[in-house]
């Protein structure tokens, strides 16, 4: 059992303690202990309900947690930049705001390099003036990524990227995804597509896995292919059931 | 034409008209992420729930507008508190705060002895109503929500898109959500003299929704909705001096023939694009 990873502050850019947290009365992530190592893509995987989005939102600041600790560890001495691709946005309806306004507002593209930001995912360049609640829920998710992207996060949070983009957009995607992993971003995607995990995670973070004994985590990726680790915390010989961490090599 | 310049050297008109003018930059600008939040009902309950500050400003003898913005902002920030709390529909909040208002202020009115000529024209305005004082206060208002409005901008404009994001980008949602709720109801609040109660919410939403059926950016959503509010509303003023009417009914009326002439422009522009 190595927990090495976990404990290198260098090599994690975000780090769970033990955090639990509670939504409603009911413990959604009881004592998760897990990190997200820098620079790598991490796959956040588990059954519907398994609180893998509860988890997405307590490191986004977004939920409170119960308990335990998130530590987030910048390289420099700037604070983390943490883009965020939700899955699904339900725009206001009776909000004007246009593409360019959006890609305005969000990422302070300027007009000169609005064609690059959106050419890097595959968005036709000509609903620059549509209206953001006339998107179809691919165009919505290719312009929310291309003004994260805009940003230059640290680490960028991906929620079903490919949930409702069609094939040869989605392939354009994992490239762009990739890609900018190659130039030091650390990735954290958020899905279902175990193909996908198999053959793009560099670490896989499974919230059912031992909680539930036909957990695709088990036949998706190989034996081989996969060194687990039971989470910890601090005291070494208590293991959290219900989380593995995976380490794709 | 020449009764209506006559009628600008009146100095109540004076007043009235930079009122409206000030009300409606306010209120389009405030009225543009209220609107599509669908919180277009706060307007209308804190308009309402003010009338407790003015009953009881007028039981008192207190200026009932400095009570009524008291009241305005209590209800603003209950609203901005507790808008996300799952356990409580907004619009059952917001009726609850109109019906604690009302109740409260008729209460008061009824316990207050003597005939009360003022409440008439506080639920449905009047043009002579407005003092230098009121127009003062309104300037003051201008003064210190345009800024604070150009600061919070950006993060209204996220915010209102989504406000999940925008946390994650670090703007301050939180507080844009309490200035914009808090000074809607200031304005709103500042405007029932002109206006009146029952109808100065118009001036807040209808504009807007004029201005959603003919333009298709932000920009030109606020210049067209500010237009289109001192528009109707200086209009609204004019028919109502000219025909001796209270001004609010006026002024919301006017807003709602010019929101009917901008769904017409939109029929025809969608006809157009049909039949090309």
């Amino acid at each position: 059992m190595s927990i090495t990873r976990f404990n290198n502050k260098d090599q994690n850019i975000i780090e769970l303690e033990d955090v639990s947290i509670v939504r409603d009365s009911n413990t959604v992530i009881r004592d998760a202990s897990c990190c997200i190592p820098r620079n790598q893509l991490t796959f956040i995987v588990g059954e519907n309900g398994s609180g893998k989005t509860s988890m997405v939102s307590s490191i986004l600041g977004l939920l409170d947690i119960s308990s335990g600790r998130i530590t987030y560890n910048s390289s420099t001495d700037k604070e983390l930049v943490i883009g965020y691709v939700p899955q699904k946005i339900e725009f206001p309806e009776h909000f004007q705001l246009t593409v360019t306004e959006y890609l305005k507002y969000s990422a302070h593209i300027s007009k000169h390099d609005l064609s690059a930001a959106l050419e890097r995912v595959d968005f036709p360049e000509s609903h620059l003036k549509q209206r953001i609640t006339e998107l179809s829920g691919g165009q919505m998710q290719k312009l929310l990524l291309a003004a994260e992207l805009a940003r230059n996060p640290d680490i960028l949070f991906l929620d079903e990227p490919l949930s409702n983009i069609d094939q040869g957009s989605g392939k354009h995607i994992i490239d762009v995804i990739m890609e900018i992993k190659d130039q030091g971003v650390t990735i954290v995607l958020i899905s279902h597509d175990w193909q996908l995990v198999s053959s793009c995670a560099d670490c896989v973070i499974c919230l059912s896995c031992t909680s539930s004994p036909n957990c695709p985590c088990k036949n998706s990726l190989s034996e081989g292919n996969r060194e687990v680790l039971q989470i910890t915390s601090h005291n070494e010989h208590v293991t959290h059931e219900g989380y593995c961490y995976v380490q794709n090599l | 034409m020449e009764e209506i310049f006559q009628l600008v050297s009146f100095p109540f008109m004076q007043r009235a008209f930079i009122s409206c003018a000030i009300l409606s930059v306010l209120l389009g600008l405030l009225g543009t992420f209220i609107v599509p939040r669908k919180m277009a009902f706060m307007a209308d309950g804190i308009s309402h729930a003010s009338l407790l500050g003015i009953a009881i400003g007028l039981l008192l003898g207190v200026f009932p507008l400095a009570l009524a913005i008291v009241i305005a902002i209590i209800m603003g920030a209950i609203v901005a508190a507790l808008r996300n709390n799952p356990r409580i529909t907004l619009d059952g909040l917001i009726g609850i705060l109109l019906t604690t208002g009302m109740s409260g202020a008729i209460i008061i009115f009824a316990l207050t002895p003597g005939y009360k000529p003022e409440l008439f024209s506080y639920l449905f305005g009047s043009v002579v109503a407005t003092t230098w004082v009121d127009v003062y206060v309104l300037c003051g208002l201008a003064v210190i929500t345009l800024p604070l409005l150009k600061y919070f901008w950006r993060s209204l404009v996220l915010t209102t898109v989504h406000e999940p994001l925008s946390r994650v980008m670090n703007l301050p949602a939180h507080t844009a959500n309490y200035f914009l709720y808090i000074f809607t109801a200031i304005t709103l609040v500042t405007g029932v003299k002109l206006l009146g109660i029952i109808l100065v919410s118009g001036l807040l939403i209808i504009p807007v929704l004029s201005s959603n059926l003919i333009t298709n950016s932000l920009r030109k959503a606020v210049i067209v909705t500010i237009t289109l509010a001192i528009l109707g509303s200086i209009v609204g003023l004019i028919m109502s001096f000219i025909f001796d009417l209270p001004s609010g009914p006026c002024i919301a009326l006017t807003l709602i023939v010019l929101l009917l002439g901008c769904f017409v422009v939109n029929t025809l522009i969608r006809m157009n694009k049909t039949s090309a």
